[in-house]
């Protein structure tokens, strides 16, 4: 039971005798019932509700206000995060108790009363304007410590505590078909039966060396990247600037050996689409490149090379000079790590300047895909790379969250350069503007390389990184600069765990909560810390192994988070529900996924989930569709019920035409044994349904268990049913007998091909 | 849809999941959301200005005005597409036209999320699009529809993406081989005791505690599968020849739904109305387009009967600057407009205004006039409370769950007439 606290007309809740912060004597805020109740205020409330959301955008190095005597630390950024909080705390404390005018000068300048350039960032009145009061209060009573918690913690249970895992065996399924589109090996079982957990990991040792985890790997970053979608032709990556003569090649290629016209023109079609798709494959295959070869992830930024193929290479010229490389020269798949030299072009703009005599490779962030793919305008400015940058390389989005700014018309009548004059704007465009020009010599708008015809902007923030210039000298090779920094910032091996984790889960790491007034913050705020410290401490194991992203994949895969599976007790408490919200893999599968599944547990895939019936199943183009469905839409569940019956059709009566000791479904019973006759053949039965539960469904029940049970009721329904009545065809379906005589007399194959459709179309086979 | 069973809604205080059908379609209203994506140049369309070089394709005195409307003339400049006299000729009595509407904010990202939903500072939010499918249709199978643009569901519904009409045609019996009516790969009652033992399993599921993901997971699935078999419904309408133009394409994979009763919202979207460079050249393509996708939308509507029940709303997620750039383009500007024509709509209305600087003027959000003083100045949350109180859900519990927050002297008071 909850006592409702009325603030400001919200009704908020909070278990009885349990409100928080009471002890400090501030406002009504609540918890949830089971949510952390730990006494340190400012870590738990001030920083978290109104110093990590209101001062620290501009209060810190390389902030609006990075010159005022109100200085923060942002704890993401540093290694040692408790120390940022620390100095943090001891900063709000000074400046709770200087006064003015009688009183802090915290509230006075958050409430914009004093000379704030930032203005009024709280509300009086408001959650946070109390928090604010209350922090002042304690922290100017007479013997308050300056850096210490003022109370001691309070124990909450672990987050996880009644939550069930899943069991090893099942973990280890569940591992190898996300990450290797297939089933674990019997042997693979018995390492687990015998070394647990840390059999899981043994076995995730092989399974990270498979060619069918280095599909996963790209198409998990082709989501996050999305290079797979850059308009226009995949050889205009190849800007006609630097390669007009050569990235063409494939029209001039010579087929003359083939005779056939028709045969001729299709090869020539061939040619191209492989040469195609072999530069749209690039950027991904630098990232299996990395991994594969155990090297750095760190090399995603700072890899001075890029995958070429014999067909790639001879759009950038180079087949000739690598060609001996090439195990099979004439894959055209074949990948091998390419240093471009600068480049060459018409005009001295489009020569490159390098120091080296090489194009300042930049892993990742320099490739002609990445640029692209984000292209820039002479409006824009290379603000949407530098957007990219700090979403796909530190984990921060700069626009999804933008501040309101009161009148953002009005701003831009005001000021003849607000991006770098109007307090709201600059918040977001002096981080974001040196990185947008460090891009400055990536600027041809056709293609990619280029200075800008009237030399770079002088009305937006100069080329730098959190508040460090760069020396005019590193132009050549700035995003070499940009790329070392960042690899070295904190931020950096955690947004790479995250990416990790949004691979195995589908869902990018939770956001901090916002709204400090809802009544369910403290539980999702309980939920998010959870999560990053999990990314905290895999980040950390990260770059004790020197940054091998397989690290990361296992140790997300024996988390609690990836392991989690049910509930030991049911809970309705909307608190716990709240922090529990997110936990769980519970990942619809994509239809990548789900093509990749059927082929693991039938042997070929069903085929179907491609092009306009993928986008339909909800996955993506890399272009116009960027977003997975995370929920089915009727549209695919109809889709899903198509899947069902096409695939048991294929499956069921083919499999039972096969020798018992070659089936992959029906090893134990044949066709024409039908339930009720013995104890024997029901037991044969009820085995096969567990089987078949185990296979397709990673359930381990028991042939007794109630679910079996429904499946053997399904199964002997539809046999029981048949048999009463009449017209029914002693054969198998036309359509799922493809072209062989199959007899079924007493209507059990197509029972069993039923049987197979109602396990398909189960959670347990569509989701992860 | 008989057979199948208990198919109640599994909605809970406070959770989502999906809603099986009875089987009944989906009547109406139907709701499509226009959005001109990247950012259109109001001065062009409903706002026009012809002072201070705000417009160099006309000037003040070229104005038009149809009824309460006044609009920009385009239709000397346009090569293809519906020009705004004709639109105004055509639609100006039942127009509702809000100038002045405060975005608060110029970037892409988070304009078009607040215009979307109505809320400028989350990412949990659902659109109106998405909210009025999930009050209005849960049990429909592509409840809401979305051809791109922000789409967020808020976890309310799940979001269908038909990319072309022949896939739709393709799903629509799928318990039959290749779609062929005549063709069933199980046996009535085969198939009938598979749904049986599915609806079982779901209840049996429903007893075991399970993980807030989990629970919603099943019963979203639970919902689809059963849901999905009401696309049947949708062939007949499915025309036999594809528009080539981008919207009317969407136009009817929208219209084949509303009218099978499968669908309740469609979020419609053309983009390239960022005209940062020649943004007269731009605009003069693409509004004439968006207004063709609107006009086609009513006119197939009409002939199928449903467009008495069909409520539009055309927006963008910000406005142009009033002066053109170096490039002869114009940048994001943080005001603009909002079309909305249907049932419950009081047309040949102008609600709101900007200045001759293109500035949002407040107004009384009582009795809707002009008041450049102590007025206020009108946010997507303003309208989107509006909306919602259009569609009749503003109470229902999901629209609650995301509520829009300012104060109750600042709501729109007579707003749809």
């Amino acid at each position: 039971m909850g006592r409702a606290c009325k603030h400001r007309g919200r009704a908020h809740y909070w278990p009885m005798g349990l409100r928080p912060g009471s002890f400090l004597g501030f406002g009504c805020v609540a918890l949830g019932l089971t949510t952390t109740l730990r006494a340190d205020v400012f870590l738990d409330e001030v920083w978290p509700k109104v110093g990590a959301q209101k001062c620290l955008k501009c209060h810190k190095l390389g902030g609006d206000a990075e010159e005022s005597a109100f200085v923060l630390l942002d704890p993401a950024k540093e290694i040692d995060a408790a120390a940022a909080l620390k100095q943090n705390r001891a900063a709000f404390v000074k400046m709770a108790r200087t006064a003015e005018k009688d009183q802090s000068q915290l509230l006075l300048k958050a409430t914009g009363q004093l000379d704030h350039e930032g203005e009024k960032v709280v509300e009086p009145g408001t959650a946070a304007f109390d928090l604010l009061a209350g922090f002042v209060k304690e922290s100017t009573r007479p013997g308050a410590p300056a850096t210490a918690p003022a109370q001691p913690a309070a124990a909450a249970p672990p987050f996880f505590s009644g939550v069930a895992m899943v069991d090893d065996a099942t973990l280890l399924r569940r591992a190898t078909l996300s990450l290797a589109g297939r089933l674990p090996t019997d042997a693979e079982f018995a390492t687990v039966a015998k070394a647990g957990r840390e059999g899981v990991l043994q076995v995730l040792d092989g399974v990270l060396r498979e060619d069918g985890f280095y599909d996963r790997l790209r198409e998990g970053f082709n989501d996050i990247f999305l290079t797979l979608g850059f308009d226009g032709g995949a050889e205009t990556a190849l800007s006609y600037t630097h390669f007009s003569e050569t990235r063409l090649w494939y029209q001039k290629h010579d087929l003359s050996h083939i005779k056939d016209e028709d045969e001729r023109r299709k090869a020539g079609y061939k040619l191209a689409a492989d040469y195609r798709a072999a530069i749209l494959g690039e950027p991904m295959k630098l990232i299996e490149h990395i991994v594969r070869h155990d090297h750095p992830f760190t090399d995603i930024l700072t890899a001075d090379y890029i995958m070429v193929t014999p067909y790639s290479a001879r759009g950038y010229g180079v087949y000739e000079e690598i060609k001996d490389r090439f195990k099979n020269p004439e894959d055209p798949f074949e990948y091998v790590p390419l240093q471009l030299k600068a480049l060459t072009g018409r005009d001295k703009r489009q020569y490159q300047e390098s120091a080296t005599g090489f194009y300042p490779h930049a892993g990742l962030l320099s490739t002609f895909q990445y640029l692209r793919r984000y292209p820039t305008t002479e409006t824009n400015r290379n603000r949407l790379r530098a957007r990219m940058f700090y979403q796909h390389f530190l984990g921060v989005d700069v626009l999804e969250l933008a501040a309101r700014v009161t009148d953002a018309a009005a701003v831009t009548a005001k000021y003849e350069i607000p991006t770098m004059q109007a307090a709201e704007c600059v918040v977001c465009h002096r981080t974001l503007d040196p990185v947008a020009s460090l891009f400055q010599d990536y600027y041809d708008l056709e293609g990619v390389y280029g200075r800008r015809k009237d030399g770079w902007f002088k009305d937006m923030f100069q080329a730098g990184f959190e508040g460090e210039d760069m020396a005019p000298e590193e132009r050549w090779r700035s995003l070499q600069w940009l790329a070392e920094r960042t690899v070295r910032d904190p931020r950096f091996a955690r947004t790479m765990v995250g990416h990790v984790y949004a691979i195995l889960t589908g869902r990018k790491p939770l956001l901090p909560p916002k709204d400090i007034e809802d009544a369910l913050y403290p539980a999702r705020r309980r939920a998010y810390e959870a999560q990053q410290e999990a990314i905290r401490r895999i980040a950390d194991k990260l770059v004790a192994a020197d940054f091998n992203l397989k690290t990361a994949f296992k140790e997300w895969v024996v988390s609690d988070f990836y392991r989690a599976d049910g509930l030991t007790t049911a809970v309705s408490d909307p608190g716990r529900l709240a922090e529990l919200e997110d936990v769980g893999v519970v990942r619809l599968l994509s239809p990548e996924q789900l093509e990749r599944k059927v082929t693991a547990l039938f042997g070929e895939p069903w085929g179907k989930l491609k092009e306009q019936t993928a986008i339909l199943y909800g996955g993506i183009d890399s272009k116009e569709v960027t977003e997975r469905a995370t929920d089915p839409s009727g549209a695919m569940g109809a889709i899903q019920r198509i899947l069902s019956n096409e695939v048991a059709c294929r499956n069921t009566a083919a499999d039972f035409l096969k020798e018992p000791t070659e089936r992959r479904l029906f090893p134990l019973v044949e066709a024409g044994e039908t339930p009720g006759v013995s104890p024997e053949i029901d037991g044969r039965i009820r085995r096969t349904l567990a089987n078949l539960h185990l296979r397709l469904l990673g359930r381990h029940d028991s042939v007794d268990s109630e679910e079996v049970g429904r499946s053997f009721q399904l199964f002997a329904g539809i046999v029981a049913e048949a048999k009463g009545r009449k017209g029914i065809e002693n054969r198998e379906s036309y359509y799922c007998r493809f072209g062989k005589e199959v007899p079924d007399p007493d209507y059990t194959i197509r029972a069993w091909r039923a049987t197979l459709t109602y396990l398909l179309r189960r959670r347990e086979f569509l989701y992860e | 849809m008989a057979g199948l069973g208990v198919a109640a809604p599994a909605w809970l205080p406070g959770r989502v999941a999906g809603a099986a059908s009875s089987g009944t379609a989906y009547e109406g209203p139907y709701y499509a959301v226009f959005n001109a994506s990247g950012g259109w140049d109001t001065t062009y369309l409903m706002d026009p200005k012809g002072i201070d070089g705000i417009n160099r394709l006309f000037q003040q005195g070229d104005i038009l005005s149809r009824g309460s409307h006044r609009f920009a003339p385009t239709a000397k400049h346009i090569a293809g597409g519906l020009s705004n006299e004709d639109f105004y000729k055509e639609y100006g009595s039942e127009l509702l036209v809000f100038n002045g509407l405060d975005y608060a904010v110029n970037n892409h990202s988070p304009g078009a999320r607040y215009m979307a939903t109505g809320k400028l500072d989350s990412l949990a939010y659902p659109t109106f699009a998405a909210l009025v499918a999930a009050c209005r249709g849960p049990e429909c199978p592509i409840s809401y529809l979305t051809f791109g643009n922000y789409s967020a569901t808020g976890n309310l519904v799940a979001m269908s993406r038909v990319p072309y009409l022949p896939s739709l045609q393709r799903i629509a019996n799928a318990d039959n081989v290749e779609g062929n009516p005549r063709s069933f790969y199980h046996d009535e009652f085969a198939l009938r005791r598979i749904e049986e033992t599915l609806a079982a399993e779901d209840r049996a599921l429903a007893m075991d505690p399970r993980l807030p993901r989990a629970e919603r997971a099943q019963s979203m699935l639970y919902a689809a599968q059963v849901n999905s078999k009401a696309l049947q419904r949708v062939t007949e309408h499915i025309p036999k020849e594809t528009p080539k133009e981008r919207l009317s394409q969407q136009v009817e994979i929208a219209l084949a739904s509303f009218k099978a009763g499968v669908c309740v919202s469609a979020n419609l979207t053309i983009g390239q109305f960022d005209s940062h460079a020649n943004n007269d050249t731009d605009q003069m393509k693409l509004i004439p387009e968006f207004l063709a996708g609107i006009h086609y939308l009513l006119r197939r509507a009409e002939e199928l009967g449903i467009r008495d029940k069909l409520v539009i709303v055309a927006q963008s997620e910000m406005g142009r600057t009033p002066t053109y750039n170096k490039g002869n383009g114009k940048d994001h500007w943080s005001i603009g407009s909002v079309l909305f024509l249907g049932p419950g709509i009081r047309g040949n209305r102008v609600i709101g205004a900007t200045d001759d600087k293109q500035f949002a003027v407040p107004i009384d959000p009582g009795s809707l006039a002009l008041k450049a003083e102590g007025g206020v100045k009108i946010k997507p949350e303003h309208v989107h409370a509006a909306l919602r109180d259009l569609a009749g859900i503003a109470g229902h519990p999901f629209a609650k769950q995301f509520p829009l927050v300012f104060p109750e002297a600042e709501k729109l008071i007579g707003f749809w007439g």
